[in-house]
């Protein structure tokens, strides 16, 4: 167990879409400051777009509609519980972006006057623009290693480093070799996502398709244990994707007109319109399954479907379609909900932040999915990261270096390790897992009352009195550990944000059969989390939606 | 109770192999680790069937196959 003591400028927090921008953007603005990104798993493929992705869903294009159309758009998406500066900052800078990745080689796609093939995924406007990218990531992490940034691969962030209310970098697992990394930093940027193991996916496989599994909550678990304010955790969001796979498909496919039926063969879009959650009540009203029907399409719009759904963002849909005998000329695709999780860039939970990446705590900056600007997709993680990146580098130049205390890297190391043993673990990793996560679809996802979510509080605080008896074999069980205490965190906040809104919201995302309706007067305002001074207590405040574009 | 033989997700071909490494130094989760020979193996059930291992392999030599519960 070697201890690797590094120094930074700006350290960020997972090298995923955000992290690698924000590492890029930090380079461009000033090479010489020392950049460090901790990757949990391999930074070439690391984060959510390890395997591409097939749209960049927010653009506002010059001539097109508009920033503060979109400002519009979003809010609707979400009932209005939105900042509006951060989501116009955003759509204002994300044409710049796009042109941008389209200068270091991501293909996106144009019809044959040269025009940026646009999507309708919002109620309003077309802000999606089409993109065949499978090596994204690769462009990205290789243009930040020329650029200089240095990065530590297989690295699992342990906490955040304080220097009494000021962040100061933070620890980390080498979950291959046990090395112990103290990074001590001016500015330090969370970019490792949102909580994708939350509850169990249906398929009974641990770990879902949608969203990197290796996302567990990591970043908001250390911010809220130092200090920091996390909003949106009532917002548990799912989406209706292909049965089991759960892979995305429903706008390539509509866009080029596909019809959506119900399983009383109803055709439920309007002309290739239809909302996730009009799609969702299918479900929960009894007329399930939600079929994507596409037999009736012309074969070079069914060849243009496949070449985008076996080629970019997920391959292996096509042996996926194979071995289940599904040829789109023939039958149709069955969707399904996805298991509810918790994310800052599909949904609303997150870090709170202000339109400069700014979390309530000193020198703490957050992007991409650890950040709540509600439904920033792809192009908020980007866009976030460079915004980060320049608050964090203009913050590093002012500041001397911090250093980290021996009793801090002592305390720390302690305690991630301690689990290590030669001795046989009393509970098996992966059940501890599986019961931790069955638990928050039993009591912490929809449909919510009082006594399920105290119930799920009950259990989580149960579950972390357990995991400390857990042991580790090795590194990579002893990473586990912490990603799954991680999860436990994210569940119990979850299930505390949502007792405390006391209304229903979000189509079925925040459906409460003690409150059934929602209350605009009373709860169009953001709930607000914050660890107490007392151990275990959290605070809960409530603060008011910033309007100041609309 | 019949041995289950069909539980690797990532199905290495050791004749295409070149023990490169790229697909456990590539690996989002940590699963392929080399066995004594140098030849990735699934060390950790942690698998996502991203295809990221079957992707950049150059040589061909990686087939992945979806878990049961899914596929």
């Amino acid at each position: 167990m070697t201890i690797n003591e590094m120094k930074a400028d700006i350290l960020i927090i997972g090298g995923g879409s955000a992290g690698c921008m924000a590492a890029i953007r930090a380079k461009e603005i000033n090479p010489s400051l020392k950049v460090v990104v901790f990757e949990k798993g391999d930074f070439k493929r690391g984060g959510t777009i390890a395997m591409g992705m097939d749209a960049l869903n927010i653009v506002s294009i010059p001539g097109g509609d508009s920033p503060e159309a979109y400002v519009e758009t979003v809010g609707s998406t979400v009932d209005g519980i939105l900042d509006q500066k951060p989501s116009l900052v955003m759509a204002q800078r994300s044409y710049e972006l796009m042109r941008k990745l389209e200068s270091w080689g991501a293909r996106f796609r144009k019809d044959a006057n040269g025009n940026y093939e646009m999507l309708k995924i919002h109620p309003k406007g077309k802000f999606c623009a089409g993109m065949d990218e499978p090596d994204l990531k690769v462009i990205l992490a290789k243009k930040a290693e020329s650029l200089g940034v240095e990065v530590v691969n297989r690295t699992i962030a342990t906490s955040l480093l304080k220097s009494e209310h000021v962040v100061t970098g933070a620890t980390g697992l080498n979950l291959r070799t046990g090395e112990f990394v103290v990074c001590s930093a001016k500015s330090t940027i969370i970019t490792n996502g949102g909580c994708s193991r939350f509850m169990m996916p249906h398929s009974g496989h641990p770990f879902g398709t949608y969203d990197y599994p290796g996302n567990t909550g990591d970043g908001w678990a250390m911010a809220y244990r130092a200090g920091a304010k996390l909003t949106g955790f009532e917002f548990t969001s799912n989406a209706p994707l292909i049965k089991d796979i759960a892979c995305p498909l429903l706008y390539i496919t509509l866009t080029r007109g596909a019809h959506i039926i119900n399983g009383l063969g109803q055709r439920i879009d309007n002309e290739g319109d239809i909302g996730v959650h009009a799609m969702l009540r299918e479900f929960n009203e009894g007329r399930g399954p939600v079929l994507i029907k596409m037999d009736h399409l012309p074969e070079e719009k069914i060849k243009e479907i496949e070449e985008i759904l076996f080629t970019t963002e997920r391959p292996i849909q096509k042996r996926f379609f194979e071995q289940r005998g599904i040829d789109f000329r023939k039958q149709p695709i069955e969707l399904f909900p996805t298991e509810y999780f918790l994310c800052g860039g599909h949904g609303s939970a997150g870090l709170v932040v202000d339109e400069h990446a700014a979390t309530s705590v000193e020198g703490l900056y957050a992007a991409g999915d650890a950040a709540s600007v509600p439904r920033q997709h792809l192009t908020g993680a980007f866009v976030f990261g460079e915004v980060a990146a320049e608050k964090a580098a203009a913050r590093a130049v002012s500041l001397d270096w911090p250093c980290a205390t021996q009793a801090q890297i002592a305390a720390e190391r302690n305690r991630v390790f301690s689990p290590l043993s030669e001795e046989p673990s009393p509970l098996d990793l992966a059940e501890f897992e599986q019961k931790v996560r069955q638990t928050a679809g039993d009591y912490a996802v929809p449909p919510k009352n009082e006594w399920k979510l105290k119930n799920a509080i009950k259990w989580m605080t149960h579950f972390k009195e357990e995991l400390k008896a857990l042991k580790a074999a090795d590194f990579h069980e002893l990473a586990k550990i912490l990603e799954i205490e991680s999860i436990i965190y994210c569940i119990e906040l979850s299930a505390i944000a949502s007792n405390a809104r006391k209304e229903s919201r979000w189509g079925s995302y925040h459906y409460r059969s003690d409150y059934p309706e929602k209350n605009d007067a009373e709860w169009k305002k953001h709930i607000i989390l914050q660890a107490g001074n007392i151990p275990g207590e959290t605070l809960v405040s409530f603060q008011d939606i910033e309007r100041s574009v609309l | 109770m019949s041995k289950i033989v069909d539980k690797e997700l990532v199905k290495v071909n050791k004749e295409l192999c070149a023990r490169c490494g790229i697909c456990i130094d590539r690996c989002p989760l940590d699963c392929l680790h080399p066995d004594k020979d140098g030849v990735p193996y699934m060390k950790y059930k942690d698998c996502w069937y991203c295809g990221v291992c079957e992707y950049e392999c150059p040589f061909n030599a990686i087939t992945i196959q979806l878990p049961y519960l899914v596929r």
